[in-house]
């Protein structure tokens, strides 16, 4: 079964088998970058005889921005405070985030998984990192990765909710990206 | 006749089964040191092979058949990057060479695209130094269709795999069409893939046999694998060479992994014993491969004579 609620591949001419194998292809991709659950609705439409390849998808949304309390725990310490680091993937993110809001003075790692701050103020709020714009970077990666490599002229429209992603050898041309983003429609109608 | 074989076991007494080959009159083709196994591609006259397998039992190692033994293949994908590497091709690529060819991996410049694809002359002439060639393309009918001027004007057979089932008259650039195997993005392990492998190489066998009935049409002055012991012997530098396989075996001649400008004299000097020189049987010229050599044993026809 398909994790996303809607998956749905249109294939022009008697591409039966190239139909199956990308959906195929497709999960794999999405699955090995870990993007596939923050996909709801996928389109997808090839035309071998353009050629041309457009994705269409909704996100689901949400992906709150990554902040110091959920990459370690916050103790209130004398003098300051201290964070026990518990994901160390993040880590450089939060010593870059630390040292701009306070000073490079007043932070301290006097072991790999432990950073004391000189200073009144909780860091507990801040921003370590936006997940939101890191999943958007794999997904673009994730496109790439999924189009027919020969299809060298790219375009990718991105924002919160959605992307249009489209891929041919020809240059893209106005009426072309028109005329795709018109079947794609015509798939999520039927 | 000569039996290409292989042999694994352990490397304690495998010195036993070489010196065993050499004196039945066999080659040791290639020899693969992993640790404390020992792989070793061996030619051996078939009517002494019995001998063969009494010593392998004893020592209690294996012998299997290696047909594509003493063959080089190119594998080739339209690029290097990852919508083609590394699932297939390297899966193709490594069941060739457990079935004992020498293989070798091309992407090509420019080889993407259904209406841009190309190749250029270099690619092609490199192509055309080994024995056969696999090509490896994705899962539209169209595109396999289209991409035949890739594989046009390459002399060796061209073994074409892809997904979908194509007619093999609708390709008839291709020596055969293996289908079942387009572009995926996971390695090959259920049944059904592994399956599609065995079938790319009985196909690569039927093209190396489709040459050797060729060659045996008009031989060839002397055997490769003469050849290749005889420069290993009398260039004893090849022995320095980095290269994991310093001679490289085809069904017409040999690739010596030394610069051409520095030792095409010193190939072309290797004497035999019935008094031939290799310069007179074989033309000796740079390969397309870095700055090595190439040896393409002249066939009877020409020299008028077969040693």
């Amino acid at each position: 079964m398909d994790p996303m609620e809607v998956f749905k591949i249109e294939v022009t001419g008697e591409e039966d088998f190239g139909t199956k194998k990308y959906r195929e292809l497709i999960m794999d991709i999405l699955q090995d970058l870990g993007l596939i659950r923050s996909i709801g609705r996928l389109y997808v439409y090839l035309d071998i005889m353009e050629p041309v390849f457009a994705v269409f998808g909704l996100l689901r949304t949400g992906i709150p921005p990554l902040t110091v309390k959920d990459v370690g725990d916050v103790l209130k310490t004398e003098g300051g405070y201290q964070v026990k680091i518990n994901d160390e993937e993040h880590m450089s993110d939060l010593l870059k985030v630390l040292w701009g809001h306070y000073g490079r003075e007043r932070v301290e790692q006097p072991a790999r998984d432990v950073v004391i701050i000189a200073s009144d103020k909780d860091p507990s709020g801040l921003m370590v990192a936006d997940l939101e714009a890191e999943f958007l970077q794999d997904l673009t990666d994730g496109l790439v990765r999924i189009a027919p490599e020969g299809f060298r002229n790219r375009r990718n429209e991105m924002s919160k909710e959605s992307f249009f992603f489209i891929a041919a050898e020809e240059t893209l041309a106005p009426e072309l990206i028109a005329k795709t983003k018109e079947k794609i429609r015509e798939m999520q109608n039927a | 006749m000569l039996e290409p074989v292989m042999f694994t076991g352990g490397l304690y007494k495998h010195d036993l089964v070489v010196e065993l080959v050499e004196d039945l009159g066999g080659y040791v083709l290639q020899k693969n040191v992993t640790q404390s196994e020992v792989i070793l591609l061996i030619l051996v006259p078939s009517e002494d092979k019995p001998v063969l397998e009494a010593l392998i039992k004893e020592l209690r190692g294996e012998l299997v058949r290696a047909p594509l033994a003493g063959t080089e293949v190119a594998v080739v994908t339209p690029t290097l990057a990852i919508h083609h590497l590394p699932h297939t091709a390297c899966d193709i690529a490594e069941y060739l060479r457990r079935h004992g060819s020498k293989t070798n991996m091309m992407g090509l410049a420019r080889g993407v695209g259904r209406e841009i694809a190309q190749i250029n002359e270099y690619e092609t002439a490199l192509i055309n130094e080994h024995d056969a060639a696999v090509f490896i393309f994705g899962n539209f009918r169209e595109c396999i269709r289209r991409k035949e001027s890739l594989y046009r004007n390459i002399t060796v057979p061209v073994v074409v795999t892809g997904g979908p089932e194509i007619d093999k008259c609708e390709l008839p650039y291709a020596f055969e069409y293996v289908p079942s195997i387009g572009r995926v993005a996971h390695r090959a392990r259920k049944a059904t893939e592994i399956g599609t492998l065995d079938s790319i190489i009985e196909s690569v066998g039927r093209a190396l046999d489709k040459t050797r009935t060729d060659i045996t049409k008009d031989p060839l002055t002397t055997s490769p694998p003469r050849v290749m012991d005889a420069v290993r012997e009398q260039v004893p530098e090849v022995e320095y060479s980095y290269s994991p396989l310093p001679i490289a075996l085809n069904l017409t001649g040999v690739r010596v992994k030394l610069p051409y400008d520095g030792y095409k004299d010193a190939v072309s000097a290797v004497t035999f014993d019935e008094g031939v020189k290799l310069g007179e049987i074989a033309t000796i010229k740079p390969s397309r491969m870095k700055d090595y050599i190439l040896v393409r044993i002249l066939p009877a026809s020409e020299t008028g004579y077969v040693f």
